[in-house]
């Protein structure tokens, strides 16, 4: 949102500039800031949000005094709902809404009435700002004021909850379930299905149960090292699989510039063929010309000089043909035309007053 | 409370500075380290061995071995908020060796290689020390992704041994980093004599033809190329290869010459500078005389003989197939290694002694670029694989 208003800041400082017709290449500049305008505008509504995603529910029974359980800040344990930034990047998940209201998929309901149903998870505390991976648990309590980690309605237990996670918008729905009724101690858990390569929900049992930690215990790293260890214990399939990807990232390349190289030198041997053949073509009608000349003992001399000119100029024309035939004295910079210094004042000349 | 004399004042905190002197903490691994650092510096000095490296290392390791008592003074490389410890993240997140091969693109040339492109291949071929290291750092009973990270010392090139040591086996980095480049310095030591071996002397005789000149249109696509082949078979390689062709196309559009400058020279000395010392700062003792630090070192020597013969039987076993003008000097093989010149240098060295107008320099160049690129290439598929 920030980057949005910088954008639309900038093109309204744009349009000031316009106004006042101050000597700049409005058209760029105009056509900058609505690109940038735009681009922000692209990046404010990619913020990332779609990475969050519902992790884990837990829905205390109200019947359960035993007091057991995941607690909050006051040491009281009950339902939560764990939300998890999927991203390998850092997340805020502020002015964010969670509900469990079914109603708010209404379609026909505009954003305000949609966000009057659902509890906002407010600014200006450092929890919500999730690091890669990493998860926030909040307390379906219906005890908002609480602080930042309480929603303003509850879990039921005994029957089926819809919760939901949407975007600071209140349109964008970022991810919804449906938990169906618990067994008692027993949490809704989103766990990765190596079969299905999707994630499903599952029932975890009263010992699975994770709230603010992963669902699954599990490392890629390890397991891929493990594999390894396990199907490829001296290492011939790594080398094989390496070695053959090595070969195919240079081979692509040989191949490449192998041809490319070709066509470059085929292009080359072409404008000299063409080169050679344009002069002899210029050979071929000077020598018509002096003979003609000869023939005609010396009557307009002028034109067969001219064309003979002509013809020298086309040969060392074509000649080199590689150059571009144009003189140039490469620009060199320095900080004497640089525009960052350009902004400070010229030094003036004073012709030295050489009587005093 | 109590108050003391002055002079017992004195004595207390005397007595107490003297327990954090280094001469009331050193232990005798401590000094062995620094004897070794002492012995890199006097290599770089008086032997000329890779100087730019070996400098920075050796002081680094004496420095990393200068005993204190661990007070949480933050003055140590492994303490959290030291000085050392903030140039070491560099290391650490493996954010210096892109920022050197920003420098090695904005450096090289890539004309050789663009002028005969075949030589890809040899640099490719060379990527087998990474590969027969690993086998072997397996056999020693290393896990993989430990012996991944010893065998990328296969590749001589010291970023990529740093880059991918950091992420798979961070707590051999110091002594993976260390045995890279000490045998990158002993380049011209190891070669030479592998290369004789493996050749004849008519091999050594083959004269190439010199090379084409390359366009400028050439130049400039092999980065933009480059980068897209490599990285799209090859995304883990992102930070070594986009680094190494953006330095490249700064170089080459002619029209980044600042840039292009900065990278490979400014830039690239204090990154080397950082890198250097804080590899060196590394090798704490404790940490680094360890018997899979002699293990370390014993991989790394097979890794870069592997290397070095494989180049060059690579061109033996190519030149089957190509016509009697087109053969390759198998001399050049060795320069199939990332070890940019000196590889390359080595070449010419012994196509001299065979022949005493034979020139391989410029043809050595062309597997040696290659060998950059495909180390990088060979550490992006370990990475992909065991990360």
């Amino acid at each position: 949102m920030q980057t949005l208003k910088s954008g639309i800041f900038f093109y309204v400082c744009c349009q000031v500039v316009w106004l006042l017709n101050i000597n700049i290449d409005i058209m760029r500049l105009r056509l900058l800031s609505l690109l940038s305008v735009l681009f922000v505008a692209f990046g404010a509504s990619a913020q990332g949000a779609r990475d969050f995603k519902i992790n884990e529910i837990y829905i205390a029974d109200p019947a359960d005094t035993s007091g057991i359980g995941y607690k909050d800040e006051y040491g009281e344990s009950g339902s939560w709902i764990e939300v998890a930034n999927t991203s390998y990047t850092t997340r805020d998940i502020r002015s964010c809404y969670l509900t469990n209201n079914r109603a708010v998929l209404n379609k026909e309901l505009s954003a305000p009435e949609r966000i009057s149903m659902m509890s906002l998870i407010p600014k200006g505390d450092v929890r919500t700002n999730l690091t890669a991976k990493q998860r926030i648990t909040f307390f379906a309590d219906g005890h908002v004021n609480r602080g930042t980690l309480h929603t303003d309605f509850v879990l039921e237990a005994g029957k089926e909850n819809f919760i939901a996670l949407y975007d600071g918008n209140g349109v964008t729905l970022l991810d919804s379930v449906t938990v169906p009724v618990l067994p008692a101690g027993c949490s809704y858990a989103r766990i990765y299905d190596a079969d299905t390569e999707e994630y499903v929900w599952v029932k975890a049992q009263p010992d699975e149960v994770t709230p603010d930690a992963p669902n699954e215990v599990s490392n890629a790293t390890d397991d891929k090292v493990k594999q390894f260890k396990d199907n490829d214990p001296y290492g011939i399939a790594m080398t094989v699989m390496s070695m053959a990807v090595v070969f195919s990232c240079l081979l692509l390349l040989y191949i490449f510039f192998h041809v490319f190289g070709w066509i470059i030198n085929r292009m080359t041997m072409l404008s000299r063929v063409k080169a050679i053949k344009k002069i002899h073509e210029s050979a071929a009608k000077v020598v018509v010309m002096a003979k003609d000349g000869a023939e005609t003992k010396g009557i307009e001399m002028e034109n067969y000089v001219a064309a003979i000119a002509m013809a020298l100029h086309e040969y060392q024309g074509y000649t080199h043909d590689v150059e571009s035939g144009v003189l140039t004295i490469r620009h060199e910079h320095s900080a004497w035309d640089s525009k960052d210094h350009g902004l400070r004042q010229q030094p003036v000349h004073h012709p030295v007053n050489t009587h005093n | 409370m109590e108050s003391v004399s002055t002079m017992d004042f004195i004595a207390t905190k005397f007595a107490d500075f003297l327990t954090y002197t280094g001469f009331a903490n050193v232990e005798w691994p401590n000094l062995a380290m620094i004897v070794v650092g002492a012995f890199f510096i006097w290599l770089a000095i008086k032997k000329d061995f890779e100087p730019l490296l070996l400098i920075p290392i050796g002081l680094g390791i004496i420095l990393g071995n200068i005993p204190f008592k661990a007070a949480g003074l933050e003055i140590g490389l492994y303490e959290d908020n030291s000085v050392l410890n903030i140039f070491y993240q560099g290391v650490r997140q493996g954010w210096y060796p892109p920022l050197v091969f920003l420098g090695i693109g904005a450096m090289t040339d890539f004309s050789a290689l663009i002028a005969n492109p075949k030589l890809m291949l040899v640099g490719a071929a060379a990527q087998f020390g990474i590969f027969g290291a690993y086998i072997i750092a397996l056999a020693l009973g290393f896990e993989p992704n430990q012996a991944a990270g010893i065998a990328i010392i296969g590749g001589a090139d010291g970023p990529t041994a740093i880059f991918l040591s950091s992420k798979l086996s961070p707590n051999l980095m110091g002594a993976i980093a260390v045995c890279a480049y000490s045998y990158m310095a002993l380049v011209p030591v190891i070669q030479p004599f592998i290369m004789r071996a493996l050749t004849t002397k008519k091999e050594r005789l083959i004269r190439m033809k010199p090379s084409r000149t390359v366009s400028q249109t050439e130049k400039i696509l092999f980065p933009i190329v480059g980068l897209l082949i490599t990285t799209f078979i090859v995304p883990s390689g992102l930070p070594l290869l986009g680094m190494l062709f953006f330095g490249n196309l700064l170089k080459e559009s002619t029209k980044t010459t600042r840039l292009a400058k900065t990278a490979g020279s400014a830039l690239n000395d204090i990154i080397v500078m950082l890198l250097g010392l804080t590899v060196g700062c590394s090798t704490q003792a404790s940490e680094f005389l360890t018997l899979d630090t002699v293990k370390i070192f014993a991989l790394g020597a097979f890794a870069f003989i592997i290397a070095t013969a494989s180049g060059v039987l690579f061109v033996k076993f190519f030149n089957l197939f190509l016509p009697q003008n087109k053969k390759i000097n198998p001399l050049i093989g060795n320069a199939g290694v990332s070890a940019v010149p000196m590889a390359a240098r080595i070449s010419n060295q012994e196509g001299l002694k065979a022949d005493r107008t034979n020139f391989l320099l410029m043809h050595a160049m062309g597997p040696n670029v290659a060998g950059v690129i495909g180390s990088a290439v060979a550490a992006g598929v370990l990475l992909g694989f065991l990360s």
